[in-house]
């Protein structure tokens, strides 16, 4: 009967998500008993948080959208960007996103959102002019997929307890530990200090993995309703290349939106502490998506 | 796609829908002409994203050489067509419907054999009112459900109102898409 689908596992992946949140869940479950052993001042800290955190997951997105200066813009106003999105939507099987657009020359784009139904990609002038149609369906589908597969809940979510690490740490830092009047009933302001700090540079890191990974996943996600690795691979090339040339001074406003970017802007951090794979190995799993695609159906022309 | 596809970052995409959910529009089409006077403008689409693989061209162009010959005894006519976001049009003429509906269903299954089954988008059928308007049937292959489409003059503009009346109308018959944000416009069908 019918033979599979153009595109087949990637076990390898999902093992390595799965082991990053398992390690994640881990540190922070430690770090919550310690908060919790340590008393009622750090659950203060920890409630206070819970409130950023839900401001976080709420508002981000419009905070994100007016600080990118982007307009979500109608049908009429951005025809061939809502046809080619409407599209990937059939394809993707997706409720149609909110459409916006910044007008800035540095070629990006993003998603937003919590949910499905309540999510905007955003793409900017510049990435509009520079890409041909193909390359930008690429992207968008990309984007597409972050929303699918909820990354930014999944990232809110798994930044919550290293902001209150770093809450903790930076409270730690501004009053010392001058106040050690307590008795010592549970570990001290000073240990929670320090194993606050501890929780935060691993979790930082392994954010940053998850992060990665979920891109991967972004770029495996786009392949497979494009049926086109190589459309994304070639306007991956064409943003980083522009992105490198373009001076460092536009860029400072951007750093807080890198997680969300298609491709970070600027001189990239590298290894352990990028949000983004390394333009390479992006480039290289999509084109072992390729010849996937091509591969298997070499294989299945009869001779 | 489950909770836990998302969670991990899996992504699929869906193969046809069952076929008697696409059959459901020639019984309901008996009802259209003579309650609705809604006829068919003898034109049938299906759309689909095309691939640069080695297989792709053969497995079309074998079912375009399919389709003509059948045509030879039905009457009905076969053309291809790129549209301009990149997208393929297998475009069928009858003013028969069971021969349309048969002959979308052929090209629908030819490219699921070779294994291109999640490529395809929607059919489109379309018809002129009774007041000899023109409107579509969209079949969304993803999701096996029907939504109607009129276009209205200026550009990406449609006619809501016409489109909820034709869901009332025609809701009983087709297995039809609940979801309004699902109504995805299909611009620049080229019947």
């Amino acid at each position: 009967m019918a033979r599979p689908t153009s595109f087949g596992k990637d076990t390898g992946l999902q093992a390595r998500m799965l082991l990053t949140m398992f390690l994640l869940g881990l540190v922070y479950v430690v770090f919550m008993g310690v908060l919790f052993a340590a008393g009622a001042g750090v659950i203060t800290i920890v409630l206070f948080a819970g409130v950023l955190f839900a401001v976080q997951l709420f508002a981000s997105d419009k905070l994100a959208l007016r600080s990118m200066g982007a307009k979500v813009v109608s049908p009429a106003e951005a025809p061939e960007l809502h046809a080619m999105i409407e599209r990937l939507c059939i394809q993707a099987d997706l409720p149609k996103p909110k459409i916006a657009i910044a007008d800035t020359p540095m070629p990006n784009a993003f998603a937003m959102g919590r949910s499905k139904k309540s999510a905007t990609v955003c793409a900017t002038t510049g990435i509009m002019n520079l890409l041909s149609p193909t390359e930008l369906e690429g992207v968008m589908a990309h984007e597409l997929t972050h929303i699918a597969n909820r990354d930014m809940v999944i990232m809110t979510v798994a930044s919550f307890f290293a902001s209150v690490a770093s809450m903790i740490t930076q409270f730690g830092f501004f009053f010392g530990g001058g106040h050690s009047q307590s008795d010592d009933d549970g570990p001290g302001f000073l240990v929670v200090v320090l194993v606050s700090m501890v929780v935060y540079v691993i979790s930082f890191m392994l954010m940053q993995a998850l992060s990665r990974y979920r891109e991967f996943a972004a770029d495996r996600g786009a392949a497979v309703i494009t049926g086109r690795p190589s459309g994304l691979a070639s306007a991956l090339m064409k943003i980083s290349n522009v992105n490198e040339r373009i001076p460092q001074q536009d860029l400072r406003a951007a750093s807080e939106m890198q997680a969300f970017f298609i491709s970070p802007v600027g001189k990239s951090v590298a290894g352990l502490f990028a949000t983004h794979p390394p333009m390479e190995k992006r480039l290289a799993a999509l084109q072992r998506l390729e010849s996937q695609l091509q591969g298997q159906r070499m294989a299945s022309i009869p001779a | 796609m489950g909770f836990l596809d998302a969670f991990l970052g899996k992504r699929k995409v869906a193969a046809p829908a069952a076929t008697d959910r696409l059959f459901a529009l020639t019984t309901a089409y008996v009802d259209l002409e003579t309650a609705q006077g809604i006829k068919t403008r003898g034109a049938a689409g299906i759309v689909f994203q095309q691939l640069a693989t080695a297989d792709f061209a053969q497995i079309l162009s074998d079912t375009e050489e399919l389709l003509a010959g059948t045509g030879e005894e039905t009457g009905s006519t076969v053309e291809t067509q790129d549209d301009e976001f990149g997208y393929k049009w297998v475009i069928v003429r009858d003013d028969d419907m069971d021969d349309l509906v048969v002959s979308v269903n052929t090209v629908a299954d030819n490219l699921s054999l070779g294994g291109y089954g999640d490529r395809i988008l929607a059919a489109v059928f379309s018809f002129n009112d009774a007041q000899g308007k023109p409107l579509y049937l969209i079949y969304n292959y993803k999701r096996g459900n029907w939504y109607p489409f009129v276009p209205a003059s200026g550009q990406q503009q449609r006619a809501n109102e016409r489109e909820f009346q034709l869901k009332a109308q025609l809701g009983g018959g087709l297995p039809f898409e609940e979801d309004i944000a699902r109504w995805f416009p299909l611009w620049g069908i080229p019947i």
